[in-house]
């Protein structure tokens, strides 16, 4: 079994996800990057797109759409301005975070009128 | 008939036992609405705490970066942003808030600094648009129940104005939540950015990160987050401390209508009593003269 490290994935409104896991892939604005424990500290910007965690026996898959991937002393941080759990594939959470960044986009020209 | 002043005493502890039903209703929607105002708080919390630690970090390994939104510029302009509720019937609420930004903006025109007032919230609009103030901005309808997106549109209004340099500085009026028994309205710096205190010991953050894309382009992503995460947090609070407000200022209201029904209801028994003696008088004197003659 793989050695596990400290997941938390936080949305301004709530903590979206919070535990231990084996690995994260999550998507950066310069590519997929993937984590496994003892990654060396790495702070990233995120992209819009899927992330994966994926612990001993389950694998959660997270809609994220832009902030901050921090690992830091076997920590893995996600701080997203929008993330949400998604039922389904990592297509099913791509759709769902492009569906995330329409609908803010959509609310900055409603702001910009 | 002498029951003129009964009808009109009992018609008045109608109107205040009405008055005192809706002000109890009220004070039972506030208390429900600041529990779940609360835990809106403590939920934004760990993203807030997160951001300064990454904040920290950041700025630590990029050896005291510096970015616009840092630095402290000639105050030539000061924005001022005052966040109030939309609705009234919250006690000293909106006007402490008020109240204390009004006496700074007159602070800053005696040392001939120049202004730019934005609005959140109906009651501070109103106040300031009355008085003759110019409001550049104002944001309605966001602070009775405030999302992350009324946070961004109120971030990045500041920001905008801050870039094209129409303010030099910003500073919020708000109300922070103590506890469930005080709240304090209180000025918050928002702009310039101050960096959140670092914790750890230079040497704990000596760990070099690597950087994707790189610290600054990091940095500049980070730093409006953090001013949206900021005022998301303010913003909160103020609506939790409306909510406490309120619940207090109805609590009040409710036992004050008690004690006048109480009080009122005496001056009925004691006007009903005069006119039964009244009428008893008046029988027995017409009983009398009978038998007189």
């Amino acid at each position: 079994m793989a050695a596990s490290f400290q997941v938390d994935v936080v949305s301004p409104e709530a903590t979206v996800w919070s535990g231990e896991a084996e690995l994260v892939t999550a998507r950066t604005t310069e590519g997929d990057i993937g984590i496994m424990a003892d990654h060396e500290p790495t702070m990233a910007a995120l992209a819009t797109g899927s992330a994966e965690i994926h612990t001993g026996s389950d694998k959660i898959t997270v809609a994220v759409h832009g902030g901050f991937l921090q690992i830091y002393r076997n920590q893995v941080t996600l701080l997203s301005d929008r993330a949400e759990i998604v039922e389904g594939d990592a297509d099913a959470a791509r759709q769902q975070a492009e569906a995330l960044r329409d609908a803010e986009e959509a609310a900055q020209e409603d702001q910009s009128e | 008939m002498a029951s003129a002043e009964l009808r009109l005493i009992r018609r008045r502890i109608r109107s205040v036992e009405s008055t005192m039903k809706i002000t109890s209703a009220m004070e039972l929607i506030a208390a429900s609405r600041i529990v779940r105002a609360q835990a809106r708080v403590e939920a934004a919390q760990p993203y807030t705490d997160k951001l300064v630690e990454v904040i920290s970090n950041v700025g630590a390994a990029s050896g005291g970066a510096s970015h616009p939104l840092l630095d402290i510029r000639e105050r030539r302009v000061a924005g001022v942003l005052v966040v109030t509720s939309d609705r009234g019937l919250a006690g000293g609420y909106n006007s402490n808030v008020i109240r204390l930004a009004e006496r700074r903006l007159i602070e800053l025109r005696n040392q001939r600094t120049d202004t730019r007032l934005y609005c959140v919230g109906r009651k501070s609009n109103s106040y300031f648009r009355y008085r003759g103030y110019q409001i550049e901005r104002s944001f309605l309808g966001v602070t009775d129940t405030p999302g992350y997106g009324d946070a961004r549109a109120i971030a990045n209004t500041i920001l905008n104005e801050y870039a094209e340099e129409a303010v030099d500085s910003v500073d919020a009026f708000t109300t922070r939540y103590v506890s469930a028994l005080t709240q304090t309205a209180t000025e918050w710096p928002l702009l310039p950015i101050q960096p959140p205190a670092r914790e750890q010991s230079a040497d704990e953050i000596a760990t070099g990160y690597t950087y994707e894309p790189n610290p600054e382009s990091i940095l500049n992503r980070l730093l409006p987050r953090y001013l949206e995460a900021s005022v998301f947090g303010m913003l909160l609070e103020a609506s939790a401390s409306e909510h406490a407000a309120r619940r207090r200022a109805m609590k009040a209201a409710t036992e004050a209508a008690e004690e006048l029904t109480k009080i009122l209801s005496r001056e009925a028994n004691q006007a009903r009593q005069a006119e039964i003696t009244t009428e008893i008088s008046e029988i027995v004197g017409g009983a009398e003269a009978l038998t007189a003659g």
